[in-house]
């Protein structure tokens, strides 16, 4: 249980994808302007994030693996696997679920260019890519908390900044750095803040 | 002719990928902690973006509209896994340090962008000459970031062994520079100094 938790923050906040490791900063800046597209966007990636690295595992472990092609295949296969999902979320939301459907669906096909996912099931899934300091067995289990805490950390850092971001919208702001350039200034220092998380339990 | 040249030029400062259109953000970002990775990293964008610009224009009569983003991905996941066996194969250093981001380049905004955007409408002259072009808008950057943070993080450039110039008998270098929120502040301060720059031309 304990291993779980820890595998958990070092996803959430020690190796936070947003502030520390500069995956997924698209929509990091595209939509953090308002507070509410940001939540509606993190609740989409949580959502295609867990969705795609379940996938992605099971292609790996029973499919690539097997026909030993794991080595060559797993970018075009990984990244159709998510294509294919995103469409498939997207067909099933608008039957099952229209208010569902209405508050993720523009941030739907977003989601299948956004590197954050696409690197969540590779980490997750095939072993050796990116070295954690805790041991890591590529077990079904495993690779749902590390990718649920990913998902999360994008969550807290989106959210979070769309708020200062709202604030930020009445400051006084030197001209040529007004909109996007003090926006990179200040996540600068929100990456400054989540650095002092490293080293945290040892991790 | 000339169109070719304005459309190979465009890519450079006016539609820069990375300043003016902001897409391709995360990579460029992250591998800009030293000038030789952002060499590897703006050269494999180069080939990935021409070729697939050439293959996406070439196969453009006889793709279906409703299919096209997921042929798109295996085109361009094809000629990423090509970069990233070859870099394995021949610079394993340099392919431990890039890491993710040579998976990641599929999900690269600047080439799905391109090819959905240029290659999939404009003959195949055309496309190459945007290919070149927006790759090379893209490396110019990346380069002049990975400058600007080694030698001021760690007070030298070192290209492929040889040190380039040496600031570190003058000042002790902050190393926040080559750690995560120097690449934020970097950006942030030269998008800041662009638009600066263009405001007083236009004055």
């Amino acid at each position: 249980m304990e291993r779980y938790f820890l595998l958990f923050l070092a996803a959430f906040l020690i190796n936070n994808i947003l502030l520390i490791r500069f995956i997924g900063l698209c929509p990091f800046f595209g939509v953090s302007s308002k507070v509410e597209t940001s939540v509606g966007m993190s609740m989409t990636v949580i959502f295609v994030m867990t969705m795609a690295t379940m996938v992605c595992w099971l292609v790996w472990n029973f499919l690539l693996i097997p026909l030993n092609l794991g080595e060559f295949l797993y970018i075009p296969a990984f990244i159709l696997v998510i294509a294919a999902l995103v469409q498939f979320v997207e067909i099933v939301l608008r039957k099952v679920s229209p208010t569902l459907f209405k508050a993720m669906g523009i941030y739907l096909p977003l989601i299948t260019t956004n590197c954050a996912v696409l690197a969540a099931a590779t980490e997750s899934v095939k072993p050796g890519f990116f070295k954690l300091n805790i041991q890591y067995g590529y077990a079904i289990p495993e690779a749902l908390v590390y990718t649920l805490g990913i998902a999360i950390g994008f969550t807290l850092a989106i959210v979070m900044f769309a708020a200062i971001r709202e604030r930020m919208e009445v400051a006084p702001v030197p001209r040529p750095l007004k909109g996007y350039p003090i926006a990179f200034i200040m996540a600068g220092l929100a990456s400054l803040a989540f650095m002092g998380f490293s080293g945290l339990f040892g991790l | 002719m000339i169109q070719i040249w304005e459309d190979f030029k465009s890519g450079l400062i006016l539609e820069n990928p990375l300043l003016r259109l902001m897409i391709g953000l995360c990579s460029a970002l992250a591998v800009s902690t030293r000038v030789e990775n952002t060499l590897f990293m703006g050269f494999s964008v180069i080939f990935v973006l021409t070729c697939s610009n050439v293959i996406i224009s070439f196969i453009r009569p006889i793709v279906p509209e409703k299919a096209r983003i997921p042929i798109f991905i295996v085109v361009i996941a094809s000629f990423v896994t090509i970069v990233d066996l070859t870099l394995k194969a021949y610079f394993p250093p340099i392919y431990e340090e890039l890491g993710v981001w040579i998976p990641l380049i599929v999900v690269n905004c600047v080439i799905l962008g391109r090819a959905e955007a240029f290659a999939s409408k404009h003959p195949v002259l055309r496309s190459v000459a945007d290919g070149l072009g927006k790759g090379l808008g893209y490396t110019f950057v990346l380069l002049i970031m990975g400058m600007i943070r080694e030698l001021s993080g760690t007070g030298e450039i070192v290209v492929f062994g040889a040190s380039l110039s040496c600031l570190k008998p003058y000042f002790e270098p902050p190393r926040i520079m080559v750690m995560f929120p120097g690449a934020f502040f970097t950006f942030g301060l030269l998008m800041g100094l662009l638009n600066w720059i263009q405001r007083r031309e236009g004055r």
